[in-house]
Parts: structure tokens; sequence; C-alpha cells
């Protein structure tokens, strides 16, 4: 190997050196164990509390509308009374909505948190994303929904309204 | 002819809320013989116990999908006739076209009304024209 193979081979081998010091850099700032052992978790947790939350009114409201609807109404004075006590827990239990926005709220944070991680990490790299699942269970679930036809809520404009359904059933009267 | 108010009839979700919003708008139509079960699976079990005048069944479960309970009523020849009606959030295409050749009688789409619920079993159980 003469003088000039050794300096050129010197040189790659400052670039990949520089690379892998920038490139440890970028995942520091990644901050994927903070990502993974906390922030995530955390939103999970903000979420099943969502879940909680919304679940407890919606049956708190369901039980005050079944006690409106079973309630003695032969005393006029005495059922209005009972339906104004009624209907102030139903505002009342209204109240979940205000600690569900703020539960949102903070799980938007850390999506964007993430999203702003992940895309510079991903400028920087410039790696192609590969097609596949991370491992067999969510592979199966993937094939799962496809099957099945597991598709969730829509989001607005992506999905039929009931009567866009009608229309089709009728469409489709002959199947 | 009106649905008879007195059939038996099934409800399958695995949301035990979506299930006392239906049990209550049942009532409200008149329906007192309500049953439930939590998805496909436990669904087929009490159908092979009891028979039913309709179910009315959610889409998106576990294990069992409601899409699955459909098409394992339909092929099971003491069931296939129980007038069905999927009642679920899925609400693409796909979903529809794939339900009705699987043989669904009739789609609500979530979240729905007390009128569409009484419209669509009116038309399950309303004459052929």
């Amino acid at each position: 190997m003469g003088i000039s193979d050794s300096v050129e081979l010197e040189n790659e081998l400052r670039k990949i050196a520089d690379y892998i010091v920038a490139l440890r850099r970028e995942i520091a700032v990644l901050q994927a164990n903070e990502m993974h052992m906390k922030k995530i978790p955390a939103a999970g947790q903000e979420l099943a509390a969502v879940v909680s939350s919304t679940e407890g009114a919606t049956n708190e409201i369901m039980a005050i509308a079944e006690n409106v609807m079973s309630a003695d109404a032969s005393d006029p004075a005495g059922y209005k009374a009972f339906v104004d006590k009624e209907m102030m827990a139903i505002f009342e239990s209204c109240a979940f909505q205000d600690l569900t926005g703020q539960r949102i709220s903070r799980v938007v944070k850390t999506l964007e948190h993430i999203e702003a991680r992940v895309s510079r990490f991903a400028t920087y790299t410039g790696v192609q994303d590969e097609a596949g699942h991370a491992n067999e269970a969510e592979a199966d679930a993937a094939a799962r929904r496809e099957r099945l036809l597991l598709n969730g809520p829509s989001i607005a404009d992506e999905g039929n309204t009931q009567p866009d359904i009608d229309r089709l059933l009728a469409a489709l009267k002959g199947l | 002819m009106a649905a008879d108010t007195h059939m038996p009839i099934l409800v399958v979700d695995d949301y035990k809320t979506m299930i006392r919003i239906i049990r209550n708008l049942l009532k409200q139509l008149g329906f007192e013989d309500v049953d439930e079960a939590a998805d496909g699976k436990e669904a087929l079990g009490k159908l092979k116990e009891k028979k039913y005048g309709l179910v009315i069944s959610d889409w998106n479960m576990e294990p069992m999908t409601g899409y699955e309970l459909l098409r394992e009523v339909r092929s099971d020849p003491g069931l296939s006739k129980t007038p069905f009606i999927m009642v679920t959030a899925e609400s693409k295409t796909e979903n529809v076209v794939a339900a009705k050749k699987a043989g669904v009688n009739n789609y609500i789409v979530k979240p729905f009304n007390a009128a569409t619920l009484k419209n669509k079993i009116d038309a399950v159980f309303a004459p052929a024209a």
C-alpha cells in the first residue's frame, strides 16, 4: 500500500468515525429510552384513564336516565323535583369532559414530541423504510385485521354515513 | 309483518356500555326479552342453546368478530334463517359489501339513534316487496 492509499484510507476511516459520532449524537437526541420507558407508557396511562372516565360518566348518565324513565310520575310536583335533581346529577357527570380534554392534550403533546425526534432521526440517517412487521405477534394482528376487515371507526369523509350504507345495501339487494 | 316484541333478541358487543344503550333502546321499542354476549364465540354458544328472533351484533370483537359470527350463523342449517343486524363503527364500503355477501339483513353504523334502530328492525321484518 502506497502513502497516498494510506492517506485515503485514513480519510475514509475518519469520515466513518465522524459519522458514527454524529449518529450516536442523533440516537441520544432521539431519547429512545425516555420514550419507551416514560413517555409512551405515560401516554398509555392517560388514554386508559380517558377510557375509564368516559365509560364511568356514560354509565352514570345512563343510570340517571333509567331512573327518570322508571320514576313514578303520579305526583307532578314530586316528579319534577326528582327530575330536577337527576338533571343536576347529569351536569355533574359531564364534568369528565374537562379532565379527558386535558389528558388527551397531554397525549397529543407526547405524540408531537415523538414525531419531532423520529422525523429528525429519519432525515439525518436517510434510511428507507422496510416493509414488514417488528415481530410475529404484530404480523399476526395485521393479518387478522386485513382478513376480518377490522378497519375501526372512520375519520370524517373516509367512511359511509347511514344514508350511504342504506343506498349501498339497496344496490346490493340481489346479492 | 311488524317485529314480534316478545321475540328473544341477542345483543352482541364487547362494550357493556353499548349493550346497555341497545338494551334500553330496545326496551323503549317494546322489546323486553334481551340477552347479551360479549363476543361472537359466546353468542354462538347462546344461539345454539336458545332460539332467538334477532341477533344485533357489533363487528370488531375478540376472539370472534361479528363478521365471523354472521358467517357461522349463515352456515349452520339450524341458525341460518336467524335475522341478523350488524351495528358497528366499521363504515367502509368493503365492510358493508362483505357483510351483505355474508347474509346480513341490515347494517347500522355507530353512533346511531333509536329511530334508526327501529327503522332497521322494522325493515328486517317487513314483508318482501
